[in-house]
């Protein structure tokens, strides 16, 4: 039961670039065995600029075990198969109701892998930039508590 | 136009239906559908456990509130190892050996560093940071 990530990066900004192709398998903590648990592949259309907990770690159906390997994948595919490449939507981590931490922001086609600490609270949370309607497509790996 | 793109492909069999994606994008400047990212850093480094360290610094006015792009990866063999990465002193999420993170990067105050710590042992690192110029030190 495995999970994979191939991130391939190319640039010519710098000649001496060769690129960047680097393959992980999404494993437990501190170990070779493969990770358990998704929330499954969702999308989730946002039209107003107020942040939002894309995920929220507390509500997990399967309670996530708090600092391990989990990983969050998100990309912004836009509305309506248009792309906006000026409009973006802020990734944080952290509680709506509390503080966030911004991570960055996913502009239109862009996308984002990265880990996550899965502690209640400290949720991921998406705030667009306009309030013209945006589609996040998102998915976590984590383990079972 | 300088072009730097960046694709992923992510497979799961956890589901009943597999998870399969492929994507790629082209890494642009802020806000701009023309005109791409066109400056990079990148290095490799051995990081002892014990310290918190500034892998990026965020002190950097050029490169607040950009469409910068990071990637991380934590080329250690040992599986025990990992590194935890912090923004500003809120814990991103582990890295462990193997590895790999692609993020864009705010750097939205003077403070919004990524930090980076090892844990268990030395962890070899390597990264890469596309932006769009960072304010050089006078010699």
């Amino acid at each position: 039961m495995a999970t994979t990530a191939t991130v391939t990066l190319t640039s010519d900004i710098s000649s001496g670039f060769g690129g960047i192709t680097k393959t992980m398998t999404l494993t437990k903590a501190g170990t070779s065995n493969d990770i358990t648990e998704t929330t499954g592949f969702s999308r989730r259309k946002l039209a107003a600029t107020a942040a939002v907990d894309l995920i929220t770690m507390a509500n997990e159906l399967v309670e996530p075990n708090d600092n391990t390997a989990a990983k969050v994948y998100i990309k912004n595919i836009g509305n309506n198969g248009t792309i906006d490449k000026s409009q973006y939507v802020t990734i944080s981590i952290g509680d709506t109701g509390g503080t966030t931490q911004e991570i960055g922001r996913l502009y239109g086609g862009d996308w984002l892998m990265m880990p996550v600490t899965v502690v209640d609270d400290m949720d991921v949370v998406a705030a667009p930039s306009t309030n013209d309607a945006v589609v996040l497509e998102y998915t976590m790996f984590f383990e079972e508590a | 136009m300088a072009t730097t793109t960046a694709a992923v492909t992510l497979t799961s069999d956890l589901l009943s239906d597999n998870i399969s994606v492929t994507t790629d994008t082209t890494c642009m400047k802020g806000g701009t559908t023309a005109d791409g990212l066109d400056q990079m850093d990148m290095g490799y480094i051995e990081i002892a456990t014990g310290t918190n360290f500034d892998l990026l610094d965020a002190d950097n006015a050029l490169n607040k509130d950009k469409a910068n792009k990071v990637y991380i990866s934590n080329d250690s063999t040992d599986e025990t190892y990992y590194v935890i990465i912090t923004i500003d002193a809120t814990v991103v999420g582990r890295l462990y050996a193997g590895d790999w993170m692609f993020i864009p990067w705010g750097a939205e105050d003077a403070t919004a560093d990524i930090e980076i710590q090892a844990y268990t042992g030395t962890n070899k690192i390597s990264y890469a940071y596309f932006h769009e110029g960072r304010t050089l030190t006078s010699a």
